[in-house]
């Protein structure tokens, strides 16, 4: 038994001494831009991926040009009524702007992404308007979620194996 | 002296001293405990640090997890394969009444063939995730279609674990085991129902729903499976243990890693452990109200225990994040609909006790023979 533990350990210790050479991030690659004016402030939109699908996820960057120094406010996407909105934070990879790591938006269509943004010249609002959402990649939904439920129906096909077979109270 | 025979010895001492069947199912539960870690702290990783990759070490407890389990299970199959060939008595304390899969070509303990087949699952469900990251990105959505075929072939081999420490429940180990089981299965569920968001999020939350599903279901089963008074009482005191461990865990290994690692915790983060914060903390009232009734119909405990449920949890939520109430409708019906699942939970709780209490050899009606699956 001592020996079966300890090698469960030496095993644990192995994945963990090769984690650490793994654990490299890609750096954010901006291969698209684009301008909004808020107010006093004029915001750099950067994405990683160009054009956008939906449900395909990319870094998202938004640089004011004269930084993100003294500066606050949020960030609201929308798609007819439905909206997602948060505070404008710094990218976890690039910290000297803000932006969103590894998003997607759920669905195909015209998104407008709104800035509110205060600082030291005052308060801002801008829109980039029609931010063009192309139908999503891969296989359609109903079948990718028919393929990942298979273990569940599995799982009742056992419950009901199981429960003809022990109809008798014990 | 003669050392080896004396080494031969002491093993053999030692291997007596731990009851039979114990070895393999400890290794079941504890690849399942290892899932758990990791899940909470990918959860909390994701939300409080953010990038992701194939390796991360929160994914390498989970791959790890589901590797424990599925080579002990697999070892299990394999030895007692062999005693069955040689014509050796099977003992079914070991993971209950051997099946015959591929025909007769392997004789499998039913639970360790659940067990099993739930990492084979996994294994599977891991391929499909990594080419679904390599067509939608990175992305850290918890409820994406590979997550959650993970996540239940995790739940599947967190069923076997239950199923091969229920075959020794008139034992403590296994009274024990199927605790703790049951336990981390209901924890870990608390994160796979979120796979329900994909369902139309009317004036239901069938997130909530789902969740109250899972915990009467488990906790009415562990009331039944364990016959001395306090077996649903006892799980949700292991649930609680966790919820506790983890909440202290999560958000300090999420940060550890991030130091070691290089990276930022992100700005704006609320705080909250996510995976603890999702386990009702009523499971205890629920608990000794399941054992009070437990003469009663299984359809009134599962009601009272899915309205306990469905009209805490938006308080625990308020406690939690500080959020407001949901609206008056929203409550109500999520409350009448947990106590519809919470009834249909119940009755199949104890249904599924009378099951697993099938699998203790002393019901078996033949300890030799392997039939097929």
């Amino acid at each position: 038994m001592r020996r079966s533990v300890w090698g469960l350990l030496a095993a644990i210790g192995l994945l963990l001494g090769l984690a650490a050479p793994a654990s490299a991030y890609e750096p954010v690659n901006v291969v698209h831009t684009e301008k909004v004016v808020a107010g006093p402030y004029t915001v750099t939109v950067g994405f990683s991926t160009w054009p956008l699908k939906a449900m395909q996820s990319l870094d998202f960057t938004f640089a004011p040009d004269d930084g993100i120094a003294g500066k606050q406010g949020n960030v609201i996407m929308s798609l007819g009524r439905q909206r997602q909105g948060e505070p404008l934070a710094r990218h976890p990879r690039k910290r000297d702007v803000w932006g969103l790591d590894v998003r997607s938006l759920p669905e195909p269509g015209d998104w407008t992404v709104r800035f509110n943004i205060e600082g030291p010249k005052g308060t801002g609002t801008g829109e980039l308007r029609d931010l063009k959402v192309m139908e999503q990649p891969g296989p359609p939904m109903g079948l990718s979620w028919a393929i990942s439920t298979i273990p569940l129906f599995g799982l009742i096909a056992l419950i009901v194996i199981a429960w003809r077979r022990t109809r008798r109270p014990v | 002296m003669d050392m080896t025979a004396s080494m031969a010895a002491g093993r053999d001492t030692a291997a007596r001293n731990v009851p039979r069947g114990l070895l393999p199912a400890s290794f079941v539960l504890g690849g399942t405990l290892l899932s758990l870690v990791g899940l909470t702290w990918d959860i909390q990783w994701h939300s409080d640090v953010g990038p992701d990759t194939f390796f991360t070490l929160p994914h390498l407890f989970l791959y790890s997890g589901s590797a424990v389990s599925g080579i002990a299970s697999l070892v299990v199959v394999l030895l007692t394969t062999a005693a069955q060939r040689r014509g050796a008595d099977i003992d079914p304390i070991v993971g209950g009444r051997a099946v015959g899969v591929f025909g007769r070509t392997f004789a499998a303990p039913v639970g360790y063939l659940v067990s099993g087949v739930g990492a084979a699952s996994f294994l599977l469900y891991g391929l499909w995730d990594q080419w679904w990251h390599g067509l939608y990105g990175f992305d850290a959505v918890i409820d994406s279609p590979p997550h959650i075929g993970l996540l239940l072939s995790i739940s599947i081999t967190m069923v076997g674990a239950v199923m091969v420490f229920a075959t020794a429940r008139d034992q403590r180990w296994g009274q024990i085991g199927t605790v703790v089981g049951a336990a981390t299965l209901i924890a870990f569920s608390m994160v796979t129902v979120i796979g329900l968001q994909a369902l139309p999020n009317g004036i239901v939350r069938p997130v909530t729903a789902g969740a109250t599903f899972m915990c009467v279901l488990l906790l009415t089963m562990a009331c039944g499976v364990i016959t001395r008074r306090g077996g649903a009482i006892a799980v949700a005191v292991a649930v609680g243990l966790l919820q506790a461990v983890f909440w202290w865990f999560s958000p300090w290994a999420a940060r550890v890693y991030a130091d070691a690692v290089g990276l930022p915790v992100r700005d704006y983060i609320d705080g909250v452990p996510s995976l603890p914060a999702m386990i009702p903390m009523s499971l205890i009232i629920v608990a000794v109200a399941i054992e009070l009734l437990r003469k009663a119909p299984a359809v009134i405990a599962g009601v009272v225990g899915g309205l306990i449920i469905t009209l805490t949890l938006p308080l625990q939520n308020i406690w939690v994040y500080d959020s407001s109430m949901p609206p008056t409708d929203v409550y109500l019906a999520t409350a009448a609909t947990g106590a519809v699942v919470g009834a249909l939970a119940g009755m199949l709780g104890r249904r599924f006790s009378q099951m697993l209490r099938h699998l203790a050899p002393t019901n078996e009606t033949s300890t030799k023979e392997a039939s097929h699956a």
